[in-house]
């Protein structure tokens, strides 16, 4: 299996992220320069979906499809917004590639909006990444100042502007059109759909969304070709793929591989197997609202269609491993948590919904619970999966019903025995004390 | 992929609602297209006056376009569309939004000023479970002031934003904002910036739960056991449809109706709270005669009497008749009816200064003219009424040619210039219909309580030639003398003017026989958000001296 690393080859050389390094070891804007030049807008948006290239964010979107969505006769501007809130707990792909090789991602944007006849693109990145942002500002600087952006990109009559702007910490400001909102200046909640953002988006015009994994593709499909590009990885959904594996591993990090790598190769030959040699017992594989695998079902290919088939999703890749020592309850308690915080409170059923998973769930963990209430998160969970403007209340809504299916005993013995053990153990004096209900 | 946006309102597009085929015209929302058909779908967010949210998600309904269930407020139909509001999809998404919206609402409506009116209470009985699953401990969020007329009960709030989008749509002063996220998530203002604008009012009456409560209104009443009275509001020229809400003969509040000509769903918080002089101080009840006060009949009698001895070449000598723009159109047809029989009476008007007008970005007005039935009197009693006739009157009374002058004095709030109530002092013998007394009254010889215009019966005519009815909220008969309109019937008895009072519907009928703009029109046949009065369009008249 020959796999030629593509974000991550130099990874470890001190001056990876400036222009100069780019352009010597990548031949750095060969594939704009390429896009600009040679290629018809039209024909390039064939060239992507032909590619097979899916959406990296989670909804795994094939990117030439939604391009072709944006009306080509329109008075109004049309702007591409590019997603790098990475929210998604367990998530930090977008994070290397804008530290290490943000013009990697300048390049796709240039790529992107030749395409789609862009000329302004913002980036929308997570306010807690100031590293990643003063990287990417100053490659930006370094682009404008070697006439890459500006007026003439590549010394093409094309105007493209690109602009950073950070965000302030929501997770919702990584739903597609929370983001829009938010970098519209209000308070970033999503907006009803229809209209799509290809429609109609930022500032009312037609805005391209894509997240900053999938537009650093975009040079290498200019570089090899759609049809090299369809051999790495399954055919439906090719690429290299950066994955996060984070959790209960002896080397935790981002993982480049090709799309569709095995699961348990991921965990056991690039990040070393589950730490302190015990052994496997769940894996969240995209992220914190995906399906979690039960240990049993990680020998998967983590590509978009094996996952589908597996009852969980690739979503943003964040793979989330547990050991055999982990407290599933006291994880979905987290992960509950999480959702109960970051809801923007806008539709009822995730506003009311994700606050009262985590009062169950955490009634449960503290040894208060009933085992009633297994039934009760079940059609909780169904009254809010699908009735939002965004799947915020679908992604809390996975891990509580795959949690209770996949590890029922689990919390039925927390019911019975008083309580998480790792709850009692961390606060012995808070758990437990008969049913308060 | 076709534009779903693209809506031709000529077409017209065949679907079916719940199983029944239907038509509407195209780019309808489901919502405002099976309303049309009797078909009530449940909403808590939509208000048909601003932006569509989405949010509350109550309104869900069943359709075969998509395997979850679709808003129907912000989906539109489309051709071949079918609708389900009864499956039990439907009727499952609209339960547990119920039980979501109750889940963290303290449920206190013994002691909440909404319950009675509240769409929480309503949805809850129609479309709720009949018990909570929830035993955690509900959120606690804030109660607090928000500006000089609301407070926030923080703990009812669902979040539809109705109130944050009226604000920042309709009035355009976007004081409010939702703070917090999730189930914290409540209204507010930003620190030190309290919700203060002339249409501030009209959020407290747009909030589907008891979250933002008027002060005024606040613990006054019960809103079952008020009286409802459909009338119009006097503050000024616009003619807002107000409902008049009294307890046991007192106005507890005023709320607006719909009229989408006049002032659509809002009214301004000037008008809103401006009842408060219905129980003023200096407010006159009683009839007085030389300072002392008489009973009614005694005051219909002396009127009467003097009436009767005025006119040219009789004793009494010149009568002088003032006319205020309070009026209704049925009174200044008796007031013209008085002049006309008694010959060589001088009829003039009065009015108040104009005010500060005001437009909204919701295409709200507020007008400058204070007076509410300038145009109504002038089609009444003639376009120069309050101009060069009020003028001459007003020259007769310095130059001393009025022997007993009538004057009517409705102004809530009179700010008449000096040189009108010194012009009306002057006069050697005045009978005044006082709303409050003052200038107008003092040192006159007669003076009988005027009504207010919320106790008035009859039609008005704003600024923009809209013929209106406005009601008194006092039963007919709770008084003897209930409005003007009836005393000024009694006194033309008295002075053999007329043979028999009427009814304010047979006064009209009477007036639309007479006077050419009225013709054709009846208090019966008046549609509910009145009528353009023909040749009375704001166009016709000219400028109302409010371009703003």
């Amino acid at each position: 299996m020959s796999f030629e690393k593509f974000f991550t080859k130099y990874l470890h050389e001190p001056d990876c992220h400036t222009l100069d390094f780019y352009k010597k070891n990548y031949q750095g804007y060969q594939g704009a320069r390429k896009a600009l030049h040679e290629w018809e807008p039209d024909a390039l948006i064939d060239e992507v979906k032909a590619s097979n290239l899916r959406g990296r964010g989670g909804a795994g979107f094939p990117t030439g499809v939604k391009w072709g969505f944006v009306p080509k006769k329109t008075d109004k501007p049309k702007y591409l917004a590019i997603n790098a809130d990475e929210s998604e707990p367990g998530t930090f792909k977008d994070r290397v590639i804008m530290e290490k090789n943000p013009h990697q991602l300048l390049e796709g944007i240039i790529i992107n909006s030749w395409a789609v006849g862009i000329h302004d693109a913002y980036i929308y990145i997570r306010g807690e990444y100031v590293f990643a942002t003063r990287r990417l500002e100053r490659a930006i600087e370094e682009a404008y100042q070697d006439g890459i952006l500006g007026e003439k990109t590549l010394g093409k009559d094309f105007r493209l502007d690109v602009t950073v702007h950070r965000g302030a910490g929501a997770y919702i400001c990584g739903e597609e059109t929370g983001m829009l909102t938010s970098l519209e200046g209000e308070r970033g909640l999503p907006k009803l759909k229809p209209p799509f953002p290809a429609v109609e988006g930022l500032w009312h015009c037609p805005t391209v969304v894509q997240n900053v994994e999938t537009v650093a593709n975009l040079p290498l499909i200019l570089e090899i070709g759609s049809a090299a590009y369809k051999q790495i990885g399954p055919e439906a959904s090719p690429g290299p793929k950066l994955y996060c594996v984070s959790g209960h591993v002896e080397r935790p990090g981002t993982i480049e591989a090709p799309m569709g790598v095995n699961l348990l190769t991921l965990i056991n030959e690039h990040c070393g197997g589950v730490w302190k040699g015990r052994k496997l017992k769940a894996v969240i594989p995209g992220g914190s609202s995906a399906h979690v695998l039960h240990a049993r079902e990680c020998d998967v290919a983590m590509d978009i269609e094996s996952l589908a088939a597996a009852g969980t999703m690739l979503g943003s890749a964040g793979v989330i491993v547990m050991d055999d020592q982990t407290c599933m309850v006291n994880a979905l308690l987290n992960i509950m948590r999480f959702y109960h915080h970051e809801s923007c409170g806008q539709c009822t059923p995730c506003r009311e919904g994700t606050g009262w998973l985590e009062k169950i769930v955490h009634r449960i963990a503290y040894g208060h619970g009933q085992l009633e209430d297994l039934a009760l998160i079940d059609s909780v969970c169904d009254r809010m999966v699908g009735k939002t403007i965004c799947v915020l209340a679908d992604a809390a809504a996975f891990p509580a019903w795959s949690f209770i299916e996949k590890f029922r005993d689990e919390f039925v013995h927390c019911i019975e025995h008083g309580g998480s053990p790792e709850v009692k153990k961390r606060h012995p004096k808070r758990v437990g004390g008969g049913l308060r209900v | 992929m076709s534009d779903p946006q693209a809506s031709d309102p000529q077409k017209v597009v065949h679907w079916l609602l719940d199983g029944k085929p239907v038509e509407n015209p195209a780019g309808m929302t489901i919502y405002e297209a099976a309303r049309s058909h009797d078909v009530e779908i449940p909403n808590f967010c939509y208000h048909p006056g601003l932006t569509i949210a989405g949010n509350c998600r109550i309104c869900m309904v069943e359709t075969n376009r998509s395997k979850k269930p679709v808003i129907s407020c912000s989906e539109r139909i489309s051709e071949g569309l079918e609708v389900q509001t009864q499956s039990e999809m439907a009727v499952t998404s609209r339960n547990s939004v119920m039980e979501f919206q109750l889940i963290n609402h303290p449920l206190d409506c013994p002691v909440c000023d909404k319950a009675g009116e509240c769409v929480l209470q309503d949805h809850s009985f129609s479309h709720g479970p009949d018990r909570s699953r929830f035993v955690e401990d509900k959120n606690i969020r804030h109660t607090k002031e928000l500006g000089p007329t609301i407070d926030i009960w923080g703990n009812r709030c669902i979040v539809c934003t109705r109130c944050v989008r009226f604000c920042d749509e309709i009035s355009g002063s976007s004081e409010l904002c939702v703070v917090e996220r999730g189930d914290r998530s409540v209204v507010d203002i930003f620190p030190g910036v309290p919700i203060d604008n002339p249409l501030a009012g009209n959020v407290v009456d747009i909030c589907p739960v008891g979250a933002l409560i008027s002060n005024d209104f606040k613990f006054e009443a019960r809103i079952w056991n008020m009286k409802k009275t459909d009338s119009l509001c006097g503050g000024c020229a616009r003619g807002c449809n107000v409902e008049v809400q009294s307890l046991d003969g007192f106005v507890k509040r005023l709320v607006p109706r719909e009229n989408p000509q006049v002032n659509q769903w809002w009214i301004c918080d000037e008008g809103r709270y401006d009842y408060r002089y219905l129980l003023a101080n200096d407010r006159v009840t009683e009839c007085s005669l030389d300072g002392t006060t008489v009973d009614d009949r005694t005051a219909h009698e002396t009127l009467a009497s003097w009436l009767g001895e005025s006119g040219l070449g009789k004793a009494g000598g010149t009568l002088g008749i003032l006319v205020d723009p309070y009026l209704t159109c049925e009174e200044a047809f008796l007031v013209g009816e008085i002049a006309a029989k008694l010959p060589g009476t001088i009829l003039g008007g009065w009015r108040s200064a104009d005010g500060l007008a005001q437009s909204f970005p919701g295409h709200f007005t507020i007008s400058g003219e204070k007076s509410p039935n300038r145009l109504g009197v002038e089609a009444v009693l003639g376009r120069e009424v309050f101009g060069s006739e009020g003028a001459a009157l007003r020259a007769a009374l310095a130059g001393g040619e009025v022997a007993t002058l009538l004057v009517f004095a409705g102004f809530p709030h009179p700010d008449l210039d000096d040189s009108w109530t010194s012009a009306v002092a002057s006069a050697p013998r005045r009978a005044v219909f006082a709303l409050r007394s003052g200038p107008t009254t003092e040192g006159a010889a007669l003076v009988l309580p005027g009504s207010s215009p919320f106790e008035k019966e009859g039609t008005w005519v704003n600024e923009d030639g809209f013929l209106q009815r406005v009601r008194s909220y006092i039963a007919p008969g709770a008084t003897e003398w209930g409005h003007d309109l009836q005393r000024l019937q009694a006194v033309m008895r008295g002075a053999g003017l007329r043979s028999k009072s009427l009814s304010p519907a047979a006064i009209f009928r009477e007036l639309s026989e007479s006077k050419t703009p009225f013709a054709g029109l009846s208090h019966t046949a008046l549609p509910p958000h009145g009528a353009p009065l023909p040749g009375f369009s704001r166009v016709a008249v000219g400028s109302e001296g409010n371009a703003g």
